[in-house]
C-alpha cells in the first residue's frame, strides 16, 4: 500500500487550507489589501493599531507557512507516475515548489520583522512593509513554470490510462496565466496591476485558492485510481500463486 | 518505443508533425528555455536594468537616486519575477543527465539541484527587490536607498558560495562519470569558473580598485568566465540530450527509485 502517505499530505491541504483562511482575515491588512500610497506614517499607525492581529496571525503564517508544499509533492509523485519520456517536468516541478514557498517565508519575516517595534522609524517600517508584500504578491515565475511543468507532462502523459485528465493541463495554464500578472505590482502604486488591486491582489487570491481547491480533487481521484490498480495487481498476484 | 514511430520520425512527416513525435520533446522543450532564459536575463540585467556592468560602489546620493529611478530598472525586475523560474527546467534538465551517469551516484545530483535552488533567490531575485524597492518608493530617505543600492549589489555580485559548490558538485560528477556523458574538459573550465567566484571574495570589503563590485577581477572576469562556462555547458547539454539512446527514454519510475 503506497497511498496512504499521499492521502495523508492530501488532507493537510484543506486542513491548513482553513489556517490560512483564518490567518489571512485575521491580519486586517488584506481584507481589504493595504494600499501602496499610505505614507509612511500611515503604514506605521496601522502597524500600532494593529499590533495584536498582525502579529497572532504573521506567527500562525509563519508555523503554517510551507504547509502546502506535501500537497504539491503529491503531484510530484503523481507526475513521476505518468508515460513521459523522461522525469524532467518532476523534477523542474518540484524544484519551482521550493522556491516559491521560500519567498512567502521571506514575505511573513518581514511582516513580523515591522511589527516587532512599533515606534521604529516609520521609513523602516514602510520599507519592510513593501518588501513583504512584493514577495508576497509577485514571485509568479515560480507558480508559471510549476504549472507549465505540470500541463506539459499531462499534455504527453502517452499512456492508455492517462494520471490526470487532459483539462487538468488546460486548467493548469489558464491560472498560470491569470496569476502572471501580479509581477507588475512591482512597478504600479494604484490601479488593477498595484499589489491591493483588482487584478494583482483579488484575482491572484482567487484564482490561487481556487487552483488548489480544484487540483485537490483532481489528485483525490488520481491517489484513489492507484491505489485501486495495485489492490488489483496484488489480488491477481495472490490469485496467480494461490 | 515502437519500429512504426521510429521510423515515422526518421521519415518525411510535416515539420510540425516531426517535432511533436519527438521522442524527446520535452527534454528539448527545457533545453531551448536555456538560451530563451539567458537573452531574457541580457535584456533585463544589462538592456533594461543597467545593472550590468555595475555602476560605482562609491557612487553620490544624487547619482544613487538617478540610478534606483531610471525609467525601465522597475520593469526589469518584473521581467525577473516572471522568467526566474525558467532556471528550474534547466535545473531539471541537468538532473535529468546527470542520472545517465555511471558511477555518480544520486548524491551529486541531487546536491546540484539543491544548491542551485538556494543560489537563484539572493544572487538573483532579492537584489532585484533591493533595486525594485528604490525604483518604488524615491521618496525613502536617501540612507535607506544608499543601503537597498548596496544590498543589491553585494547579493548579486557577491552571492558565491551556492555557486562555488555548484561547481564542486558537478566537476567530481563529470570526473566520476565513467560513461562520459559530459567531457572531461567541462569539468576542468568548471574548476576555473569556481576559481573566479573564490576571487571575487574581497569584493564585501572593497569599495574601489579591481576587487570592487564593479572591479575588474570581481566583475568582469568573473562575468566573461561564467558566460563561457554556461555557453559551453550549454552546448554540452544539446550533445548529451542528442546522443542518449532511445532505448533509456522511460517507462514511468516505480515508487521506490523516485
Amino acid at each position: 500500500m503506497q497511498t496512504k502517505d499521499q492521502r495523508i499530505c492530501l488532507w493537510i491541504a484543506p486542513f491548513f487550507g482553513l489556517l490560512f483562511v483564518f490567518a489571512f482575515w485575521n491580519f486586517q491588512g488584506f481584507f481589504p489589501p493595504m494600499s501602496p500610497t499610505m505614507s509612511a506614517e500611515e503604514v506605521a499607525a496601522f502597524y500600532r493599531d494593529h499590533l495584536g492581529h498582525i502579529r497572532s496571525s504573521m506567527i500562525l503564517c509563519n508555523v503554517i507557512g510551507v504547509s502546502l508544499i506535501p500537497f504539491f509533492t503529491v503531484i510530484v509523485v503523481q507526475m513521476m507516475r505518468m508515460n513521459n519520456a523522461s522525469r524532467v517536468f518532476s523534477y523542474s516541478y518540484l524544484i519551482a515548489v521550493i522556491n516559491g514557498g521560500t519567498l512567502f517565508a521571506l514575505a511573513d519575516l518581514a511582516w513580523l520583522n515591522a511589527a516587532y517595534r512599533p515606534d521604529r522609524d516609520p521609513q523602516l517600517t514602510m520599507l519592510l512593509n513593501d518588501l513583504a508584500w512584493f514577495a508576497f504578491i509577485t514571485p509568479v515565475g515560480f507558480v508559471l513554470v510549476q504549472n507549465f511543468c505540470l500541463a506539459m507532462a499531462v499534455y504527453l502523459d502517452k499512456g492508455p490510462a492517462p494520471i490526470f485528465p487532459r483539462w487538468v493541463a488546460h486548467f493548469n495554464i489558464v491560472t498560470a496565466l491569470l496569476m502572471a500578472p501580479s509581477a507588475f505590482a512591482l512597478m504600479y502604486k494604484t490601479g488593477p496591476l498595484a499589489w491591493d488591486g483588482a487584478i494583482s491582489f483579488w484575482l491572484h487570491i482567487a484564482t490561487y485558492a481556487l487552483y488548489i481547491a480544484v487540483m485537490f480533487f483532481v489528485l483525490r481521484s488520481a491517489v484513489q485510481k492507484q491505489a485501486d490498480e495495485e489492490t488489483m495487481l496484488q489480488s491477481s498476484w495472490k490469485e496467480q500463486t494461490a | 518505443m515502437t519500429g512504426a514511430t521510429l521510423a515515422s520520425i526518421a521519415g518525411g512527416e510535416s515539420r510540425k508533425g516531426r517535432l511533436l513525435s519527438n521522442p524527446k520533446l520535452d527534454q528539448w522543450i527545457c533545453f531551448w528555455s536555456i538560451p530563451v532564459f539567458y537573452i531574457l536575463f541580457g535584456v533585463i540585467f544589462v538592456l533594461l536594468g543597467r545593472i550590468m556592468p555595475p555602476p560605482t560602489p562609491t557612487m553620490s546620493t544624487e547619482n544613487i537616486i538617478a540610478f534606483m529611478t531610471s525609467p525601465n530598472l522597475s520593469l526589469a525586475v518584473v521581467l525577473l519575477a516572471l522568467s526566474l523560474g525558467m532556471y528550474a527546467l534547466n535545473s531539471g534538465l541537468m538532473l535529468t543527465q546527470m542520472k545517465r551517469m555511471v558511477g555518480v551516484s544520486p548524491v551529486l545530483r541531487y546536491a546540484y539541484i539543491a544548491v542551485l535552488g538556494v543560489g537563484g533567490l539572493p544572487g538573483c531575485l532579492f537584489p532585484g527587490y533591493m533595486f525594485a524597492l528604490g525604483a518604488f518608493r524615491p521618496e525613502y530617505d536617501p540612507e535607506i536607498l544608499a543601503m537597498l543600492y548596496d544590498l543589491g549589489f553585494l547579493c548579486f555580485v557577491g552571492s558565491l558560495g551556492c555557486f562555488i559548490i555548484q561547481y564542486v558538485v558537478f566537476t567530481i560528477a563529470v570526473f566520476l562519470d565513467k560513461r562520459g556523458i559530459f567531457p572531461k574538459w567541462l569539468g576542468y573550465f568548471s574548476i576555473w569558473t569556481l576559481v573566479t567566484e573564490l576571487v571575487a571574495t574581497p569584493v564585501f570589503i572593497t569599495q574601489t580598485g579591481p576587487y570592487a563590485w564593479d572591479g575588474l577581477l570581481s566583475f568582469y572576469q568573473g562575468t566573461l568566465i561564467w558566460v563561457a562556462w554556461q555557453t559551453s555547458v550549454t552546448i554540452c547539454l544539446y550533445q548529451a540530450i542528442k546522443n542518449q539512446p532511445l532505448e533509456e527514454l522511460g517507462l514511468p519510475l516505480k515508487e521506490n527509485e523516485l
